[in-house]
């Protein structure tokens, strides 16, 4: 059953995009796109804006700002692999493998150039000042760096094992149909993580409404959140019974807003980017707005490597799986200076050992076909194998079986689509008026 | 003075023996006695700003993972861990290189411009002297993140030939410490007087050589210090520089130890920060003999000067 | 003075010029001669101190591009739109005032811990160290030289649930049980203000009352007062432009500061100026707004920065 206020929007807004839909076929070239961006103060045309703006059921094929290189281009001799990633988002071994792995092209790598949020690194990229051969965005703004000419389109020849090991949900992914500039990289949820050993499982499952438990006044001073204006503010919205967590709507940012501040009146949280897979095993939090992958990594972060200590760390995700569910991509920049190496890397990222070897370390579970999600709570990773220091750990341990993703959960998920720039200005405003810490009470 | 005044009350109360009995009331009614409170204040404080320095220092010791508590003690971080620890992790390297090479660099750009800049202040009579003197007093006297965003907005949106990186944290930090040698050379310049220069003139030396040979050399303490002072000021300056860098390989240590502090930090971080606080110390220590040599038998204006503005 | 009879002459004779140059005692040296010493780094000002605090200007009341939400500085003060700066001054009233405030707040307590403290650290050092003096001035200058983010690390490690001041103040029996420091308290905040910013308080004051001529103090003894009234009558009157240029040169970095915050605390109820200046920068299309921040920020500057340059260049006429 809808929520009225769906119904109302969905249908202005899928004949709308149903329309103009068709004009992404004739669009006007990069060249005029930009063309039309000299003179400040003009607005974009409404395809340019439909193309930022996709959603599940009105999935968008980005235009080719360019011919993808050559199958036959060989791979760059003497090359230093450069990444562009979240802090702690690839495993450096696995990177290792790959530099090894073509050690015949005499290629290094050092370190991964790092953005603490999604916002520098566009910012970075927007002004050309990174040049990078992998990036590692997420879906939402894949379509704005394409139409901006910044990605470059992939040559599937060279990347054979999407086609082979991939699910087949993203196959034609709505963000980015026939995947012409983007492959997934991982799939998560979204979720809470908690201490077991303060909130028991019965009580946070048991209870109506479980996002309110960021709201618990007997939890101030221990609660965090991520310091992501699109995964915060959709916490709001979701407790407040919205579930189109890519709204624009006033009205319904306005209930977020009025949540979030409450939030900071009752409980004073703190916004982190490792709250969850660090700070909250070191028992700082107790509880954390926490992506699956990273409680499922968190077993490596707590003080005492055992079994035991494992068992304080817990994760809730709604039953019936109808919560924000996601993925992240990868993707190659239009000024990588090492185009060839980059779908090289892309391809062994998609092979079956290389991506379960990464998610060992990553905690974040890669959407392959063979990755049964039966046995992910039953295996032992490699980063746990090599871990000589710590208890065995697997993928996912068992109590928090909640992390793992399932195709299925694509199904009635909702996803975090791109907004559109008033969207976006009016999120931003929600944001600056949490992170100012104005609370309602003044 | 103060310590000869001291000296000699003490003198003076040394020669008269005082009888036992009366030793404690006449310490405690003497009001001027060395008092103790601003004493223990004085230690209490310097415990307080050192004493967290040689824990982060012990930390880095650390056998195990944690960053608050010693989980005993060994060189794991330093060359064990075969990832992470500061001798095998190439990231740490580059942050290390990076952060010497910056502040290599902005010295010696910043005290050639510096030096000139003051002696031109110094002997400028006119108009527009008092200009830059107040564009130089302003540079030094903005917080800092006003001038690390106006730069950062500068090389994105107008000088689109200089990318965010090294050159243009180099740029960004000549710009902030360009005050520091100005105001420690001019304190050095107030106490020379024109006649050398004009005796040299006198002789036949044109304009040029005096100076050349005359007034720097005379100002050579202050020039010393001024390449310590930008030296240390620049090696971990943080601000400036985050705006301004571009990919990994232009993070220097300072920005890398905010990061990691956002993300999961290892004690090889403590490592690499001691590290670079040995180079500094040694840099400084070095800069310091240099300029006591230099100085000795005169007046050293230069600590002052820093205090003073 | 005449040159050695006898002497050769010299190979080369500055040509005698008229007007600017008669002022230099007889010594005669080219025209702009010491502009041209100090040409190189006011054209580098200009170009890199002047023009960004200029494309600041120029982004505040410039415009945003669409698409790509990047700003577009508009270099012609007759094209500039207000629309960013009115939002700006609005917000500053309204929505950032508790910021503001938090700020001023902060400072505020700060500075003044500094001072007092800060005082009474110099006045001791410059009055009554003895031999252990150099010693002293060591441990007190070696802050600038020491990373800030390496004290603010360790002071990290140090404030961790599990860190060794909770376990000093539980032993002690001071606190019940662990202290949540890093909670976002606005005193760990104040306290890491005071610890990163006072080394800049005690030098001026310590060179101040170095150099206070010690009779003057002695004056007082010799009238009969007591060290007390000596203090508050004579020393603490004749410090006053020490404390005061002290009080600026630690405020003036602390209102830009915004990493304490984010290091010690990153709760948005601790948000600081600094803060919002940051997180704008990096967020698409805030870019402007960023820019407006900053103009702010530096007009509510404008009196102890004035203040400052205005007693410099006292200072330095009077010598």
């Amino acid at each position: 059953m809808q929520h009225p206020r769906e119904r109302r929007r969905g249908m202005s807004r899928r004949e709308f995009l149903r329309r103009s839909a068709g004009s992404a076929v004739a669009l006007p070239s990069l060249a005029a796109v930009l063309a039309a961006c000299d003179r400040p103060g003009e607005t974009a045309s409404r395809e340019q804006i439909n193309l930022l703006v996709p959603r599940p059921d009105s999935p968008v094929t980005l235009p080719m700002n360019g011919e993808p290189i050559p199958t036959d281009t060989p791979i760059e001799q003497g090359a230093d692999l450069q990444i562009f990633n979240w802090v702690d988002y690839v495993w450096k071994a696995i990177v290792r493998r790959f530099v090894e792995e073509n050690a015949e092209h005499d290629i290094s790598f050092s370190a991964v150039t790092t953005f603490n949020n999604m916002e520098e690194a566009v910012a970075k990229l927007q002004a050309g000042e990174i040049e990078a051969d992998v990036f590692f965005p997420t879906i939402d703004v894949v379509p704005k760096l394409a139409v901006a000419g910044l990605l470059q389109p992939l040559n599937h020849d060279l990347i054979p094992n999407l086609e082979q090991n991939v699910w087949d949900v993203y196959q034609n992914p709505y963000y980015d149909q026939e995947w012409r500039y983007s492959v997934p990289y991982t799939v998560y949820t979204t979720g809470i993580s908690y201490r077991r050993d303060v909130i028991s499982d019965d009580e946070i499952y048991g209870m109506a409404n479980p996002w309110e438990i960021l709201w618990d006044p007997s939890h101030r001073d221990r609660v965090g959140v991520y310091d992501s204006y699109r995964d915060t503010i959709q916490t709001a919205l979701l407790k407040a019974g919205i579930t189109d967590i890519s709204t624009g709507d006033p009205e319904d940012l306005g209930v977020a807003r009025d949540e979030l501040l409450s939030m900071l009146d009752v409980v004073n949280p703190r916004a982190t980017i490792n709250g969850s897979y660090k700070r909250l095993p070191q028992g700082e939090f107790d509880l954390h707005l926490s992506w699956s992958g990273d409680i499922a990594a968190g077993w490596g972060y707590v003080p005492t490597y055992t079994r035991d200590y494992y068992e304080n760390l817990g994760y809730w995700f709604p039953e019936d799986r109808r919560g924000p569910v996601d993925n992240d991509c990868i993707a190659i920049p239009a000024n990588a200076p090492h185009p060839r190496l980059a779908h090289e890397f892309i391809n062994f990222m998609l092979d079956f050992e290389n991506a379960m070897d990464n998610f060992s370390w990553v905690g974040y579970q890669p959407p392959l076909n063979d990755a049964q999600p039966a046995l992910l709570t039953e295996t032992e990773g490699l980063y746990s194998q090599v871990s000589g220091w710590a208890e065995p750990a697997e993928y996912v341990l068992p109590w928090m079986e909640a992390a793992v993703v399932r195709q299925s959960d694509f199904d009635v998920g909702y996803r975090q689509a791109p907004l559109s720039p008033e969207a976006d200005e009016r999120w931003n405003d929600v944001w600056q008026q949490f992170k100012a810490g104005v609370t309602t009470g003044g | 003075m103060t310590e000869t005044t001291v000296a000699e009350q003490r003198r003076v109360e040394a020669a008269v023996p005082a009888p036992r009995a009366g030793r404690l009331r006449r310490w405690w009614s003497n009001p001027w006695r060395k008092p103790g409170f601003l004493k223990a204040v004085t230690w209490g404080y310097l415990a307080w700003s050192i004493l967290p320095l040689f824990v982060a220092i012990l930390i880095s010791f650390n056998q195990g993972r944690s960053n608050s508590s010693i989980q005993g003690l060994g060189l794991n971080w330093w060359w064990g861990d075969p990832s992470g620890s500061l001798f095998r992790d190439p990231e740490l390297h580059v942050a290390i290189f990076q952060s010497l090479r910056l502040s290599i660099g902005t010295m010696l750009i910043t005290v050639p411009l510096g030096v000139a800049f003051a002696i031109g202040l110094d002997r400028w009579r006119g108009r527009g002297s008092g200009t830059a003197n107040f564009v130089m007093l302003l540079s030094f006297v903005l917080p800092e993140i006003v001038l690390g965003v106006a730069m950062f907005l500068v090389v994105v949106n107008v000088l689109e030939f200089l990318n965010l990186g090294t050159v243009a944290q180099v740029v960004g930090l000549v710009t902030y410490q360009l005050s520091y040698p100005v105001i420690i050379v001019r304190a050095r310049l107030l106490s020379i007087d024109k006649e050398y220069e004009e005796a040299a003139m006198d002789l036949g030396a044109p304009p040029r050589q005096a100076v050349r040979r005359v007034l720097l050399p005379m100002l050579y303490p202050a020039i010393l210090a001024s390449f310590t002072v930008v030296f240390a000021d620049s090696l971990d300056d943080f601000v400036t520089v985050r705006y301004l860098s571009g990919p990994a390989s232009s993070e220097p240590l300072s920005v890398k130890i905010y990061n990691f502090s956002r993300g999961s930090p290892t004690p090889a971080i403590n490592a690499a920060a001691t590290f670079l606080l040995f180079a500094t110390t040694l840099v400084v220590i070095v800069g310091y003999l240099a300029y006591r040599y230099s100085t000795r038998g005169q007046h050293r204006d230069e600590l002052t000067a820093l205090g003073q503005v | 003075m005449s040159r050695p009879a006898g002497s050769a002459a010299p190979a080369r004779v500055p040509k005698l010029r008229r007007g600017r140059d008669a002022q230099t005692n007889g010594v005669h040296y080219p025209r702009w001669y010491w502009q041209s010493f100090a040409a190189p780094a006011i054209a580098w000002l200009l170009v890199f101190f002047l023009l960004p605090l200029y494309t600041v200007l120029s982004i505040a009341f410039g415009t945003v591009d669409p698409i790509l939400r990047t700003p577009v500085p508009v270099w012609q003060p007759w094209w500039w739109t207000t629309a960013h700066v009115a939002e700006g001054l609005d917000k500053t009233f309204g929505l950032f005032q508790t910021v503001y405030l938090r700020t001023f707040g902060y400072v505020l307590v700060a500075s003044a811990i500094c001072l007092v403290l800060g005082y009474a650290v110099a006045y001791y050092v410059a009055r009554y160290a003895g031999r252990r003096k150099t010693l002293l001035l060591v441990l007190l200058i070696s802050p600038l030289w020491i990373s800030y983010l390496m004290r603010m690390l360790a002071w990290i490690n140090l404030l961790q649930p599990d860190g060794y001041v909770n376990r000093v103040l539980t032993f002690l029996q001071i606190v019940p049980e662990p202290v949540g420091w890093l909670e976002g308290r606005g005193i760990t905040v104040i306290l890491g203000l005071v610890y990163g910013y006072i080394p800049y308080m005690i030098l001026p004051v310590y060179a101040f009352l170095d150099r206070i001529d010690v009779n003057l103090l002695e004056s007082g003894r010799d009238l009969g007062a007591n060290p007390l009234s000596t203090f508050l009558r004579v020393t603490l009157p004749l410090s006053r432009p020490a404390i005061l240029a002290g009080l600026v040169i630690v405020s003036l970095p602390m209102f830009g500061d915004y990493f304490t915050n984010t290091l010690l605390s990153g709760s948005p109820s601790t948000t600081m100026i600094g803060n919002l200046i940051d997180d704008s920068i990096y967020t698409a299309g805030q870019q402007p707004e960023a820019a407006v921040l900053i103009l702010i920020l530096m007009l509510l500057l404008l009196i102890p920065i004035g203040y400052y340059l205005r007693s410099t260049a006292r200072t330095a006429a009077a010598r």
